[in-house]
């Protein structure tokens, strides 16, 4: 569950997931994800949707998803990379966008695109299990199963790795075909469950 | 550039990843220097380093197999990792824990075991649904909660059972007093009258260690491979033997509540 003390400022958060305040607060629901026209039309057409309420006012709110674990992240300028579905709060300044992610995300069953957070504050993120942070650094990129990803942060770069080989084929693959493979510098979140992919069974 | 301002999480990287050691209660992280591990498939969630990932079938392991691996026969479900580097391991947001054995032997559900190191040899059980580790090494299994170490003698739920090291089979314990009669019968059947559901126990005897899981959500079965069709070997469906023909054990399973079970309560 997560805390967030307001004195008059204000949240973005999950459509739903407050579960209780105390204080004074007004919730607003944001079209779009409070990105605008664009923003609107980007999400439907990228069908990386989420509807996002504005929580502004004094006191404290309480918000939660499912029982899932949920993280904070610190941003300072750099951009967050996350999963519409795994995003539970941020801070109102920070700006929210889309990204294309490429096979990355066809391989995480999420689709093709991601949700990026971009600023100055904290967002939350919602886990299965407590994320585990894992540093990326020049001289120790990471390899991580689509499955477990939830999200990264700050100037890394992925590639999307296949072991598909015949044997694959025959049933007696690896287990895990499909890797992504994070080189730079940055974080990367991953949680101790796996997601149901397409990569999942080969 | 990227640390966690203070309170934050912890961030780790290949120097601060501890070695074949829990990461946080649901992540297990294995550090492999040329070596080997079993794992079960898809439990890896992230390495550093260079690790490949080859199903046991892959015709240069056929050695290694030979060696530590006895159920050839669910063989598919193992990858091995090798290579050098660190890797995490995570079984669905479950409590993962690594034991030791030394010289010893421990049998799990087979469900429960993740990844072990080839100096054990994974065997059947003579139990179905249960895996027996024998030897000398390492290995990791998840549970639902915590484990918990238990001595016999002890009885257990058998949804709460996990596993069980250096001591005999268990063997099943029923609670007469509430079962047997005309009363305990209609009991147990319709469940009125009630019926605690705790009627049914595993009984652990002799010397050993016990291991439960402190809920009695089980975790999916994983398929411990056919046994050998033959006669005297539990679970082959292949009847007593010597008798010929099928007898009343190799027929369709009876329902309870058939006359069968009645004529037996009253020693018919």
């Amino acid at each position: 569950m997560l805390a967030v003390d307001m004195t008059g400022d204000a949240v973005k958060a999950k459509n739903g997931s407050m579960v209780a305040y105390d204080g004074q607060m007004a919730f607003k629901k944001l079209s779009g994800g409070g990105e605008g026209i664009r923003g609107m039309v980007t999400r439907r057409l990228t069908g990386e949707q989420m509807t996002v309420m504005e929580v502004k006012g004094q006191g404290t709110c309480w918000f939660a998803d499912r029982a899932s674990e949920i993280n904070l992240v610190q941003l300072q300028g750099d951009k967050l990379y996350v999963e519409s579905s795994n995003l539970l709060a941020t801070d109102a300044g920070l700006r929210t966008g889309t990204s294309f992610t490429g096979l990355r995300g066809a391989t995480q069953g999420n689709g093709l695109f991601t949700t990026t957070v971009e600023g100055h504050g904290q967002a939350a993120i919602t886990s299965d299990g407590p994320a585990v942070v894992l540093r990326v650094s020049p001289q120790y990129p990471l390899t991580v199963d689509p499955g477990a990803y939830i999200a990264h942060q700050g100037d890394v770069r992925q590639s999307f790795q296949s072991g598909v080989t015949f044997r694959t084929f025959m049933g007696e693959g690896g287990g895990e075909a499909f890797q992504i493979r994070f080189e730079g510098n940055g974080l990367v979140y991953v949680q101790p469950s796996e997601r149901n992919t397409i990569a999942g069974d080969v | 550039m990227y640390g966690a301002p203070g309170g934050g999480p912890t961030v780790h990287d290949p120097m601060t990843l501890p070695v074949d050691d829990n990461v946080n209660n649901y992540t297990f992280c294995v550090e492999l220097k040329g070596s080997q591990w079993f794992l079960q498939k898809g439990k890896m969630i992230a390495y550093y380093g260079s690790i490949d990932f080859n199903g046991v079938g892959h015709g240069r392991l056929d050695r290694l197999v030979r060696t530590s691996f006895h159920s050839p026969l669910h063989a598919s479900d193992w990858v091995v990792a090798e290579g050098s580097g660190k890797m995490l391991l995570a079984d669905r947001a479950f409590d993962v824990n690594s034991y030791d054995l030394d010289d010893g032997n421990l049998t799990i559900r087979s469900g429960n075991l993740l990844a072990f190191q080839p100096s054990l040899s994974l065997k059947q059980s003579i139990v179905p649904g249960f895996l027996t580790l024998i030897g000398t090494g390492k290995f990791v299994a998840a549970s639902n909660g915590p484990v918990v170490f238990m001595e016999p003698p002890l009885r257990v739920d058998p949804q709460a059972l996990v596993g069980w090291a250096d001591c005999p089979s268990p063997c099943h314990h029923y609670d007469h007093g509430y079962l047997t009669g005309v009363m305990g019968g209609l009991r147990a059947l319709t469940g009125l009258g009630g019926a605690s559901g705790e009627e049914h126990q595993f009984e652990f005897v002799g010397a050993g260690t016990v291991l439960l899981q402190s809920t009695e959500i089980l975790m999916a079965e994983q398929a411990t491979g056919a046994v050998p069709h033959e006669p005297g070997v539990p679970g082959s469906g292949a009847g007593a033997g010597g008798h010929g023909g099928p007898g009343a054990q190799s027929g369709a399973p009876r329902l309870p509540g058939q006359l069968g079970d009645l004529q037996r309560r009253f020693g018919l």
